[in-house]
């Protein structure tokens, strides 16, 4: 069978276990469906009633990727935020097949479930899901070995800068200069001395088909690489930004500002990688300052404070960073683009322009 | 309460069970501004409103939305100096949006396609009536606005046909007679309106008889008696209003040509005639006004009081203007006149704070014109209904058009003297038929203007700039007295410009609030719920974040404390 038939016959077999239509016929407008969230014209994977906090970046970016990657699906979770707040037993937020295990295995996990459903002929589709925590550092060896191993897994990494569930902690995803629990700014320090791990290089040091970096403020990017990850036969990684707004220190509402701001200043840059090369980048049309992205947030206080000459240098040092990523991404176009930093995000009445 | 189950596993979805908006401290509410652009308009046009309808792919449903205030687009979309586009946000992100073409071009779609006015209420026999004098803008709306209503209207106009200053004083430059025809056929032929021209006050029909028969009486008799002008009591001999020779040029086409000429006035008027002179071969034309010509130093309400393009056409044309200056004396030789000496002055405030006009010594300069023509402004001829009146220039009556001391009368347009715009004189006639169906039915009139958005209510990351459609115009030389000077936008154009609009304080349906809930809090619909939007907020899961807000590109979504 051809492997599209195969989907569509178990997106049927889905829809008709849940109940639901392939919508191509339209509900009768005098016969309102009585519950208004069954009716949402997308897929809920990760259901209301999650005890994330308010403005959660990361509960948005797991509700978009599930919602990209569509209900025929099975997700390992990594210990973490997300895992606590989605599955405060006996209840779930999950409405796709989902487990937990431990905090540095969730690749293998999802590793063992690929194989298993391949053994038995099926094509769900698996995913991985963890923090920056559980794959920058400690699922980052099982994460390696399921790449090399080339499973059929889309690995999702969820990246907030830091143990936010633990109490933020510094992680090996935490910038340079920010202040965490364990990285806290004072005499010796300004904040964490190390840099932040280029993880996405080292991913796609494992010569994998596709691994990209996306972001919560631009929700379209992350439906068109989940998409593209999902279409994918073997192993696929994308890096989400997710700001945090206990960790990081900024009000729930600004979560998705602030995710801007790190996209448009080069801190954070979108990048697609296939087999080792750098495929696409979403250009920058205006880059922004990296001190308008620092000063929104409490973790990076320290860097504005007035009589501290360390201040301006670790700020001229992120911006350095940010244009060292301009410079080698090649971030930066004179002409505007319509899916550049200005443009992949504009709305017309109906939904996104582009 | 979900069931314990064996084993470390839960069913999907339940976490459905616990209602997260218990730790909500602020709340999202949807808040239907007031967009600039309506807030702006004379009219009360809300073409916020409109052009969404357009972004929509419906044309008829918007010229439908606008005929509610606005019964005649084709001619304000001509005539009209557009406050709505000076008080457009997209002024502050890029350009503002082109408001009076689109108009115009949904009200010559409306008259090519033959759209019928959409009606509240049907007239009988048994309505009341209602007389309104003069059918001029102010008594065409208000005349529309009534027959809306469900009443019938005797409308009586001295001249033969409608239209008042309209089509006395309008050049065909800027409205072509055609159009004005097509707008008014189109009111007259709404049932229950019937039209009486060649009926003037107080010669062909009574103030007390209209008052005996009819329900109400609205008066729009307009602005006809030219105010006297001299200079130090000194009046050329061959004196001529700017107002009277308009009409004259336009009734039979002929102009007085010196060699040069002053206008002095700072209005419409003042300019039209200054081009008509020019184009008939009058070699120096000057416009002196108080008023400044618009720029970074002038004050708003400083500006010439012209629709801009025309200002625009007329300084290409080489209309050479002297703004804040006025004449202080004219310089005759014999009984002919050689030239006016100008003065220099502002509108600055005295004691009191009211502004009165000073003028600075030692700036007197002196112009050599053939003619001076005096514009500056009229007032109202009385003939005919003195008693509502007496020797006051103009009507003084309450924003709803009501005479206090005349119950049942009620005025509208440039007889208010503090009007001055044909589109003023429209809403005029809408807010007049609002007062006068409150004084038949014996109840209240409300008026519930809505709040208007600033700029910095937008998140405007989610716009991209996109210049202004541009608009062709006959080139100089090719302008003549009767082909309209500025072009029409054609239908791809219109689509274009109206998807400029950034719905400023209305919902856009963009879907932001919905895509950016973290909590799946805001359920999207179908129907358009009763807020004008497709989303509802489920208060049972928001906790209260303020994403939607901050990420709604139209500062449609407040937050305000839960109480």
């Amino acid at each position: 069978m051809a492997p599209n038939a195969s989907k569509i016959e178990r997106l049927k077999e889905l829809r008709d276990k849940h109940g639901r239509t392939d919508g191509s016929v339209l509900p009768d407008p005098a016969d309102p469906p009585k519950d208004l969230r069954q009716a949402q014209p997308r897929f809920r994977g990760l259901e209301a009633g999650h005890r994330a906090c308010q403005g959660c970046g990361e509960a948005l970016a797991a509700r978009l990727v599930t919602e990209a990657a569509g209900p025929d699906v099975m997700i390992s979770n990594a210990t973490g935020c997300l895992e606590v707040f989605t599955t405060p037993w006996p209840q779930s937020a999950w409405r796709v097949p989902w487990i937990h295990s431990l905090f540095e295995n969730a690749a293998a996990v999802a590793s063992g479930m690929e194989a298993a459903l391949k053994a038995q002929g099926k094509s769900t589709k698996v995913l991985a899901f963890g923090g920056d925590g559980g794959t920058f550092d400690i699922g980052f060896q099982a994460l390696s070995g399921m790449l090399e191993r080339e499973h059929n897994v889309l690995y999702v990494c969820f990246d907030n800068e830091a143990y936010m569930n633990t109490g933020i902690q510094r992680s090996g995803s935490t910038p340079h200069a920010a202040r965490t629990t364990t990285s806290p700014p004072g005499k010796a320090r300004m904040g964490k001395r190390h840099l932040k791990k280029d993880l996405l290089s080292i991913i796609s040091a494992h010569h994998i088909p596709y691994g990209a970096s996306t972001s919560v403020a631009y929700p379209a990017d992350i439906r068109r690489k989940v998409r593209r990850a999902m279409e994918i036969q073997g192993p696929t990684f994308l890096l989400v930004h997710s700001p945090c707004p206990l960790g990081w220190g900024h009000d729930g509402a600004l979560t998705i500002e602030i995710a801007r701001l790190a996209v448009q200043s080069g801190l954070f840059p979108l990048v697609e990688m296939e087999r080792g090369e750098v495929t696409d980048v979403m250009p920058i049309r205006k880059p922004v300052p990296v001190a308008n992205y620092l000063k929104a947030q409490q973790r990076f206080r320290h860097l504005f404070a007035p009589d501290d000459p360390r201040a301006l240098q670790e700020r001229e040092h992120l911006q350095a960073l940010a244009d060292y990523n301009i410079e080698i991404y090649g971030l930066y176009s004179e002409e505007a683009d319509p899916l550049d930093t200005d443009g992949a995000d504009t709305v017309r009445r109906g939904g996104l322009a582009n | 309460m979900a069931a314990i189950t064996r084993g470390a596993y839960a069913r999907p979805g339940t976490s459905l069970a616990f209602k997260t908006g218990t730790w909500r401290v602020e709340i999202p509410y949807h808040k239907h501004w007031a967009a600039p652009c309506h807030a702006a308009c004379p009219a009360g046009e809300d073409q916020q409103a409109w052009l969404a309808k357009i972004q929509e792919g419906k044309l008829h449903e918007a010229w439908n939305e606008l005929v509610t205030a606005n019964p005649m687009p084709a001619i304000t979309g001509r005539v009209c100096p557009h406050p709505c586009e000076q008080a457009c946000n997209r002024g502050i992100y890029d350009a503002p949006i082109a408001i009076h073409n689109i108009e115009r071009f949904l009200g010559d779609e409306a008259i090519r396609l033959g759209w019928n006015y959409p009606l509240l209420r049907p007239t009988t026999p048994e309505s009341p009536a209602v007389a309104v004098v003069g059918a001029g803008p102010s008594g065409l709306s208000a005349a529309y606005h009534l027959v809306r209503r469900g009443f019938r209207v005797n409308l009586f106009d001295a001249l033969p046909e409608a239209g008042g200053l309209l089509r006395s004083a309008i050049p065909m430059t800027r409205l072509p007679r055609e159009v004005l025809d097509s707008e008014i056929q189109r009111i007259f032929s709404l049932d229950g309106l019937r039209f009486h021209p060649r009926h003037r006050l107080g010669r062909d029909v009574s103030l007390s008889e209209l008052q005996s028969d009819h329900a109400a009486v609205f008066m729009g008799p307009g602005a006809e008696r030219s105010k006297a002008w001299d200079v130090d009591g000194a009046v050329p001999a061959d004196l001529h209003q700017g107002l009277h020779l308009i009409k004259e040029w336009v009734d039979h086409g002929e102009i007085p040509t010196p060699k040069s000429v002053a206008i002095h006035g700072g209005g419409n008027t003042a300019v039209d005639l200054a081009r008509i002179m020019k184009r008939r071969g009058v070699e120096e034309v000057y416009v002196i006004t108080a008023s400044g010509l618009p720029g970074p130093g002038t004050a708003p309400d400083d500006v010439l009081n012209v629709v801009p393009r025309e200002l625009e056409e007329a300084l290409e044309e080489g209309v050479v203007f002297f703004p804040h200056r006025t004449i202080q004396r004219l310089i005759m030789r014999g009984s002919k006149m050689i030239g006016v000496e100008m003065v220099h002055l502002k509108k600055l405030p005295g004691k009191g704070g009211r502004k009165s006009r000073v003028s600075f010594q030692g700036t007197e300069r002196v112009l050599n014109v053939d003619m001076v023509i005096p514009s500056i402004g009229e007032a109202v001829d009385s003939a005919g209904f003195e008693n509502l009146i007496g020797n006051a220039n103009y009507f003084r009556p309450d924003d709803w058009g009501r005479l206090a001391e005349h119950p049942g009368v009620f005025v509208g347009g440039d007889a208010r003297g503090d009007r001055g715009t044909v589109s003023a004189a429209i809403g005029d006639g809408c807010k007049a038929a609002m007062a006068i169906q409150a004084h038949v039915e014996q109840t209240e009139v409300i008026d519930a203007p809505r709040e208007t958005v600033g700029y910095e209510s937008l998140n405007v990351n989610y716009f991209e700039p996109k210049p202004r459609a541009y608009v062709a115009k006959i080139p100089v030389p090719e302008r003549d007295d009767f082909t309209e000077i500025e072009q029409d936008m054609i239908y791809a154009q219109v689509v274009e410009e109206a998807g400029r609009c950034m719905s400023c304080g209305n919902c856009l349906a963009c879907d932001n609030c919905w895509t950016f809930c973290p909590d799946n809090a805001v359920i999207k619909t179908r129907d358009v719920c009763s807020d004008g939007s497709h989303y509802l907020f489920d208060y049972e899961f928001c906790k209260g974040c303020g994403l939607c807000a901050t990420e709604c590109p139209c500062g449609f979504i407040l937050m305000r404390p839960q109480d």
